[in-house]
């Protein structure tokens, strides 16, 4: 689907705009970063809705086939990190520098709540992946955190505060991607090559901007995880006042019906 | 209306030959003080450069009043911050004349974080004749005096001196975006992305903090202030733009905090243009009160917008700068270009409104016949003395002869600033590196 293309492009675009900020000359700029995110957080939706759009999509038609569809799909985002939750502490903490090395040019605070929280119990997931997907569908991209972190931390002692807020959420997103892990033993080469991706393209910092596949750009999203909750209450009266208006019929923006068709699908998901 | 390009390709820096532009002359900020007379421009460097408009005379009566160059100097220099390990830019971000109250002139500059009064001030005499100390500077053996003369003033060759005269710093954790002059001239303001501080211009070490939009989490932020203005007349009201695209209008009377507002600008977002970069193109990059006061102006993306002070709900006035950039909107974003923050000016009388665009282009939207024309500041496309042509962008369909098509612009030549006489129809543009200045067609 184009409309996926074009989020995940605009999702990278927008990752490595973030990433350049934190090196450029004059400090951060709160303003465009802030922009920044929202851009990223509309991309992200479309991007997971039009994914799961699809994917109810099809499963009114050929359902049992196309659930594995969207696992293998969601393991193939994922699958760094489903390895990362389904080894040991010791082979774990092996494993994490190379995913770090990644989302370390943006935020180093943030993976390590992270790791810490990637042991749920299976037995939530069965409760928690349909809130799960709802959660992750209307969750916000924490990138500014990570600008805001910077900005402020000799002065600001939230650092504290936004780790504990941040893992209620983290629980929830490591919890789905275990759920992916349960498949996972079905098939183990696409885990393997994306594997592969994600060290080659670690190997080579300069250029980690610009190497960013789908495995990085889906894991650095999903590692920023959680909590921009203040987007999130302005986003849950867009889509409703979004369900409320016509089309338009201007095919000019793509995801314009996209976002107009996130109402509906989100109920679909919660069901799903 | 026409205009007679007066053309002055002043460039900013005056050591080098060659004609590439270096960044440090881009320049960031134009601003005429409030007669006119003068004319200030900050560049990225952290330059100083100010025009003064030569007298008219009766000899050459085609050449009203050309301004010159009148003083430079440097306000800012890079600094760099320890505790954060930031690195911070000398860019001048904006400069305010203060009212004139002397013969010296005043102005406040600021970069990123500090403020500056810079006082400029001439010199045209020199006294000479002292008893300790000879013509050179070198004290005089006592000895040798034997007789006593009263020192003289004796005129010297016009010397223009800047000094600075306060530093306002330390109070601004963020970027510092505006600075607004009061009209009881005795204290001003100056706004980060979160935060209104109050300052009084004789105190440099005490600043008072009116706005604060810093949520306590600061996951939880939404938008930060764009722009900051003081109501031309009413010494207690002030407005603020946000990243929202709303204007809030506070007074200062009702608490020392004004974090509440008195009045809130919004005009509902129109659904049909939902996009991506919805949020980015309403984000306001400028505001300004009109010289009556009655009015507002304020500068998003794409459009201009006037409103009444009195009707909070939808502007008056709405114009577009250039529409035609709504579809292309990604590949603006891609190339940072959606970031960019135009400026608008009003005229002496309220009655036209300014402001650029890419390629060169900057606009004029007569409020009263409704009539906009795009025109454009360049050396290769207009001479000296020679009167602007109209230009015109092409939207898609065949391209007539002297219009140019949206693809063929120039995203790399914008114009962010721009100024305008306080009475007459004098304008100064700047381009990247280039300031032009732009009179009225001289009958």
């Amino acid at each position: 689907m184009e409309f996926k293309v074009e989020a995940h492009r605009i999702m990278s675009i927008s990752l490595g705009k973030i990433y350049n900020s934190r090196v450029q000359r004059g400090g951060i700029k709160l303003h465009k970063n802030l922009l920044v995110s929202l851009v990223l957080r509309s991309a992200r939706q479309v991007y997971l809705s039009d994914f799961y759009s699809g994917a109810c999509l099809n499963a009114q038609s050929e359902r049992e086939g196309k659930e594995w569809d969207l696992i293998d799909s969601e393991r193939e985002k994922f699958p760094p990190a489903t390895e990362e939750c389904n080894q040991t502490e010791e082979t774990r903490q092996n494993d994490q520098p190379p995913i770090n090395e990644t989302v370390e040019k943006a935020d180093d605070e943030e993976v390590k709540p992270d790791a810490e929280h990637c042991t749920p119990t299976p037995e939530e997931q069965s409760q928690n992946s349909s809130s799960d997907l709802a959660d992750r569908v209307s969750s916000e991209s924490s990138v500014p955190d990570a600008i805001k972190q910077n900005q402020e931390s000799p002065t600001d002692s939230t650092n504290a505060t936004l780790g504990e807020s941040r893992q209620p959420q983290k629980t929830h997103v490591c919890t789905t991607r275990k759920r992916g892990a349960e498949e996972s033993e079905r098939d183990d080469a696409p885990q393997k090559r994306t594997k592969v991706n994600v060290t080659s393209s670690n190997a080579s910092d300069d250029e980690e901007s610009e190497e960013m596949d789908t495995g990085n750009v889906s894991n650095l999203i999903t590692i920023f995880g959680s909590s921009f909750s203040g987007l999130l209450s302005k986003d849950g009266a867009k889509p409703e006042a979004e369900a409320q208006d016509s089309d338009s019929g201007s095919g000019q923006i793509c995801c314009d019906q996209m976002l107009k068709n996130l109402n509906p699908w989100s109920t679909a998901i919660v069901a799903f | 209306m026409e205009e007679e390009s007066d053309c002055r390709k002043i460039n900013n820096s005056f050591l080098r030959d060659h004609n590439y532009a270096t960044e440090a002359d881009i320049i960031s900020t134009v601003e005429f003080n409030s007669t006119g007379e003068l004319l200030a421009t900050g560049d990225k460097g952290g330059r100083v450069v100010v025009f003064q408009r030569e007298q008219e005379s009766k000899n050459q009566p085609h050449r009203r009043g050309e301004y010159n160059v009148y003083s430079t100097f440097q306000s800012h220099e890079p600094e760099f911050d320890y505790l954060k390990s930031l690195e911070i830019e000398e860019k001048i971000n904006k400069i305010r004349w203060l009212p004139q109250q002397n013969a010296a002139y005043f102005l406040l500059s600021t970069n990123d974080k500090t403020v500056k009064l810079w006082k400029i001030s001439e010199r045209d005499k020199r006294p000479e004749g002292y008893n300790l100390k000879d013509e050179d500077g070198r004290i005089r053996d006592p000895g040798t005096i034997t007789t006593l003369r009263v020192p003289v003033l004796r005129p010297m060759d016009l010397m223009v001196e800047a000094t600075p005269r306060r530093v306002f710093s330390n109070a601004h954790t963020y970027h510092i975006n505006s600075i607004s002059v009061n009209s009881d001239y005795e204290t001003f303001m100056s706004t980060d992305d979160l935060r209104i501080n109050l300052w009084n211009l004789e105190i440099t070490n005490r600043s008072f903090n009116i706005v604060d939009i810093k949520p306590t989490n600061m996951e939880e932020l939404t938008e930060v202030i764009t722009a900051a203005e003081f109501h031309p007349h009413q010494c207690n009201t002030f407005v603020y733009s946000s990243s929202k695209g709303s204007i809030r209008l506070c007074d200062m009377r009702a608490s020392a905090l004004c974090d509440n507002h008195s009045k809130f600008f919004e005009e509902p977002e129109d659904p049909s243009n939902r996009s991506f970069f919805s949020e980015i193109i309403s984000s306001i990059s400028d505001v300004k009160f009109s010289h009556s006061g009655r009015y507002l102006m304020t500068r998003d993306y794409l459009t201009v917008k006037v409103w009444d002070l009195n009707m909070e709900s939808k502007p008056l006035e709405t114009y577009q700068v250039h529409d035609y950039l709504r579809s292309k909107l990604c590949s603006l974003y891609e190339n940072d270009c959606i970031f960019d923050k135009f400026e608008c000016v009003w005229n002496g009388s309220d009655s036209v409104i300014m402001t650029g665009s890419y390629n060169n282009f900057f606009r004029m939207f007569d409020r009263n016949t409704k009539r906009d024309v795009t025109l454009e500041a360049s050396r290769e496309n207009s001479k000296p003395r020679a009167i602007l042509k109209p230009r015109k962008v092409c939207v898609g369909g065949k391209r007539r002869k002297d219009e140019i098509s949206v693809d063929s612009l120039d995203f790399s030549k914008k114009i962010l600033h721009t100024a305008w006489h306080p009475y007459e129809n004098i304008i100064a543009v700047a381009a990247t590196n280039n300031l032009y200045i732009f009179q009225d067609k001289v009958n």
